[in-house]
């Protein structure tokens, strides 16, 4: 006989290879464990990027002695009560997470269980368990790591540095607290205290916005729509960033499905479908969501890790999501998120700082002559400066019950236009500077794409004499087959050709001579292996049009009378996403009256 | 070398050479002219390794000698040269420089040896023949707007060219399309031209033979190979590389059973048209067409401009037809129908459509119609 049945530490070190990768991953199993303890506050230590030291504790509802020792055996979980693997309310339920860290580190584990008065202790050190033994603890659980992977020294050798294992365990500590501003935590990292977050108090949908806060950051939290919709019994909430707000990757990107943090591509694509056409393709918009559904709809068991889950029905989860974004942009596209106003404040303060500390001018000659005189002749000189009229600088009054009248809108009263380019407008909070041709340019845009929708329903298409064949992967076929009736609205007229191609009989107008069907249809079919959905064509028709606007739209030295700059202003607000122009950079700036008198150190 | 040549002379060869060099090039020397004096005659050649076009015209010599200078400068210069006054040129001994005279001015221009002129190769030219340059301004004029500009089928980046029959009769057949319409011509075959290869001629060759034979006296004398065509009058030759690939089989996509057959007058269609697709501005192209008995109308619509319809008589039996066309193409078409009719052939709405001259059967044009 040559089959035979590995002895228990060996497979336990197996699975461990499995569930526990590195540090962080270990990490998150004891968090999870945690808050399905129900604790409030959650203490974490580690040392050395989690490799010598990972120490967890909380104040959930601990063990009693005989669930200690239960607890470090494989498959052994106080979870899954109904044993129904299609009905998973708890972070965690394979069991597997306890044994296996055991088995690769040495690992002790203190409990003091609600209600009872003692308190056990359990060591752990390669597999091997040691027997409880009374200690004291307060009420909850302490479980600590020390020489994770000693025991399966290549896993060991393949880490990475400290540095880099600390930033996992961090990002994986963010994604947990995320999901649940309710509790407490405390991240430590070789003593040093590098995230401390108090439980919150206040109502579910205010802390969560506290916590998102405190953890991405203020300028997050000012600047982010609320997201909230429903639809076949999946509900998504959350926060989403101001199109004017944006990264260059893809890390403030957050989903939580039923509370459990998990990386999906569909969130990827959901964001960057439902940012279409107000950020550029290369930047990344921030968003925080919560998709919660019904256990039934999801599937949580794919991988050990549980960062991947499986939608029953992904295409609905991701129309909700993109339509929730879209939604929320209408809704908040004309603002622009107030770290461009900040970073322009930063600017002016920066160049009065430089001005102040820059040595005085010399004098003139003559200003020397009598003592006191420089510093006067210095003066005069100044103000004269500031005096003198900027060339291109110029303004125009309209009658003043008018100007009375725009002030109150909120893009408020131009009154100057700077550069032949610039508008700025006084409103009754503050002012106004408005890029005229960013501006215009989006107004135009969306007037196209309005016309576009309600035109004749379906776009110009051009027949081809002969259909332009193109061989695809039989794999793909039927995918992109399935689109054709919502590329047919778009101008793309496709059929099947045999079974590894397909067949182009027409393409939109619009499109003539700026793409061509082969690497169209190669970039459509690309997108839909990765995100399942296509979107590439209509961008690439709202990039034509986006450059037809941009042709036909006010250029930036075309000098405006005060009349046209108000008729802007006002058509602005009444624009869906004039907030930023077709790449996502702002088309205004908003100054606040007290940001401005703080730039005069008037207050 | 030295010589001198009257102003207008050396201008209007240096015009026909000069519009083949590329504005932008990666090696210097294709900027340039090359200048061949020997025999009485300068010779004047350009060329961007596709397309070499050689003139010659008669000169004042003084001494033999060979050089390149930049053509667009030096064409510029003799361009603003007084009229009538007498150009000297003069390379100096080093073949460095070379000095460009005309009445008290006096320009020095750096040269290039000519041995490094590329040259497109001598390579036989086993067919010959001569057509007559009405003929060949109608062939390029009757098809060249259908020429497609993209890169990928590069192969329809011009006209394909080929001998074949009509209705019994031995024609030389000219074809071009963009895979949105096409374009078809037939000339009566030349003497000489029967085993000919079939041939792509490339649209940079066609755009530059097309301003030539402008001018050109009465017969164009044509020779070529399976890789090159050479086109020769007055003294200019042009010689260009083939488009190397296949033309598609057009034959597949000229329809046969097109049974609705409508009939009007050209000039009152085409101005029709352009009237009527003012209102189509960028977004949109099309322009409909509604049959009802004699009676056709034209419309277009714009969100942005509004709406614009016209009425023309048509002589045709058809009722409740309608097809949308890009007015852009439609154009191009009618416009080259001078005859006294245009016979438009239908089958339905989605496919290809003929259109033809009533009196003229030389030309035949296929339009495919725009879905709205």
């Amino acid at each position: 006989m040559f089959i035979r049945h590995l002895p228990d530490h060996l497979v336990n070190q197996i699975a461990a290879g499995e569930v526990i990768e590195r540090p962080a991953a270990a990490v998150k199993e004891l968090v999870e464990n945690s808050i399905d303890a129900g604790a409030t506050r959650i203490d974490i230590d580690i040392r050395e990027g989690g490799k010598s030291l990972i120490s967890v504790r909380d104040n959930g509802q601990g063990m009693d002695k005989d669930d200690l020792v239960a607890c470090l055996d494989r498959h052994a979980t106080s979870k899954l009560l109904n044993d129904d693997l299609l009905a998973i309310d708890t972070l965690g339920f394979r069991g597997e997470a306890m044994p296996s860290i055991g088995a690769i580190s040495r690992l002790s584990l203190s409990t003091h269980a609600k209600h009872r008065d003692d308190a056990w202790e359990i060591t752990i050190e390669g597999g091997v368990k040691s027997e409880p033994l009374p200690t004291s603890h307060p009420e909850g659980t302490t479980v600590t790591i020390k020489d994770l992977f000693f025991a399966t020294p290549a896993r060991l050798k393949f880490l990475k540095s400290d540095q880099a294992e600390y930033s996992a365990v961090k990002d994986t500590v963010i994604r947990l607290a995320l999901a649940s501003p309710h509790i407490g935590f405390r991240l430590m990292n070789n003593g040093k205290n590098v995230i401390s977050l108090p439980p919150s108090e206040v109502a579910l949908f205010e802390c969560q916005l506290e916590r998102v806060g405190q953890i991405i950051g203020r300028d997050f939290a000012d600047n982010a729509m609320m997201i909230e919709a429903e639809r076949e019994g999946i509900k998504l909430t959350g926060f989403a960033g101001l199109p004017t707000l944006h990264r260059g990757n893809a890390q403030h990107q957050y989903l939580f499905v039923n509370g459990r943090p998990v990386k999906d591509k569909l969130l990827g694509g959901a964001m960057r479908a439902g940012y279409m056409d107000v950020l550029a393709r290369d930047r990344y918009p921030m968003a925080v969501l919560f998709v919660s559904l019904s256990q039934k709809d999801v599937d949580v068991n794919v991988h050990p890790a549980k960062t991947e889950v499986r939608f029953k029905d992904p295409a609905i989860v991701r129309g909700l999501i993109v339509s929730a974004l879209r939604h929320a942009i209408q809704k908040e596209g004309h603002q622009t998120s107030s770290t461009v106003s900040h970073y322009a404040l930063g600017r002016l303060q920066q160049n009065k700082q430089e001005q102040m500390n820059s040595p005085q001018a010399p004098a003139l000659p003559w200003a020397r002559s009598s003592s006191g005189g420089s510093s006067y002749g210095n003066l005069a000189e100044k103000s004269y400066a500031f005096y003198e009229p900027v060339p291109s600088a110029r303004h125009e009054y309209a009658p003043d019950d008018q100007q009375q009248e725009h002030l109150t809108h909120p893009l408020g009263a131009a009154r100057a236009q700077l550069h032949e380019c610039y508008i700025v407008a006084q409103t009754e909070k503050g002012m106004v500077v408005v890029d005229q041709h960013a501006a215009h340019e989006r107004l135009v845009y969306e007037k196209f794409k309005a016309q576009m929708e309600e035109g004749k329903g379906c776009i110009e298409s051009q027949g081809l004499l002969s259909p332009e064949i193109i061989t695809l992967e039989d794999t793909v076929i039927s995918k992109i087959l399935a689109q054709a009736d919502n590329l047919k609205k778009l101008g793309l007229v496709i059929e099947s050709f045999g079974k590894d191609a397909i067949a182009v009989q027409a393409m939109p107008v619009l499109l003539l001579g700026k793409a061509n069907p082969q690497k169209l249809i190669q970039d459509l079919v690309d997108e839909i292996e990765e995100h399942g959905d296509i979107t590439g064509l209509e961008e690439r028709i709202n990039a034509v049009l986006s450059t037809m606007a941009c042709h036909g739209s006010v250029r930036s030295g075309r000098r405006l009378t005060i009349e046209e700059m108000n008729a802007l202003l006002r058509q602005m607000e009444q624009t869906p996403l004039s907030g930023q122009c077709n790449h996502g950079r702002p088309t205004y700036i908003e100054l606040s009256l007290t940001e401005i008198e703080s730039l005069f150190g008037r207050h | 070398m030295i010589f001198s040549i009257d102003r207008a002379d050396l201008l209007r060869s240096l015009n026909h050479v000069q519009s083949v060099v590329e504005r932008r090039n990666t090696i210097p020397i294709l900027a340039n002219v090359k200048m061949v004096v020997a025999n009485g005659v300068l010779s004047l050649s350009t060329t961007d390794m596709d397309l070499e076009i050689n003139e010659s015209v008669v000169a004042q010599i003084e001494k033999d000698g060979a050089t390149t200078a930049p053509a667009v400068t030096l064409h510029d210069i003799v361009r603003k040269f007084p009229e009538g006054s007498v150009v000297k040129i003069t390379l100096d001994s080093s073949g460095n420089f070379m000095t460009v005279e005309a009445g008290r001015s006096n320009f020095r221009l750096s040269c290039l040896p000519v041995e490094d002129f590329p040259q497109l190769g001598q390579d036989e030219l086993p067919t010959g023949f001569s057509i007559p340059a009405t003929d060949l301004r109608a062939l390029i004029d009757r098809t060249k707007f259908a020429m497609s500009t993209e890169e990928t089928r590069y192969y329809l980046n011009g006209i394909y060219l080929h001998s074949t029959e009509s209705n019994g009769v031995a024609v030389l057949r000219a074809v071009a399309t963009d895979g949105h319409r096409l374009a078809q011509f037939d000339m009566p075959l030349p003497e000489g031209a029967q085993d000919m290869p079939e041939i792509i001629v490339p649209r940079k060759a066609i755009g530059e033979i097309r301003k030539l034979i402008d001018e050109a006296a009465d017969t164009i004398n044509i020779s070529l190979s399976k890789n090159k065509i050479q086109f020769a009058f007055d003294h200019v030759v042009l010689t260009t590389k083939l488009i190397d690939g296949t033309f598609p089989d057009y034959t597949r996509v000229i329809p046969v059973g097109n049974d609705k057959i409508i009939e009007v007058d050209p000039k009152i269609f085409t101005d029709a048209i352009d009237r009527v697709s003012t209102i189509s501005d960028g977004k949109s192209r099309a322009l409909k067409i509604t049959l009802n008995g004699k009676t056709m109308t034209l419309s277009a619509n714009s969100p942005e401009a509004g709406s614009a319809t016209e009425d023309i008589e048509v002589s045709s039996d058809i009722t409740d037809i309608e097809i949308g066309f890009n007015a852009r193409y439609l154009l191009d078409i009618t416009s080259l129908v001078d005859g006294e009719g245009c016979r438009i052939s239908l089958a339905d709405s989605a496919s290809p459509t003929i259109i033809q001259d009533t009196g003229d059967s030389s030309s035949l044009y296929v339009i495919m119609p725009l879905r709205v």
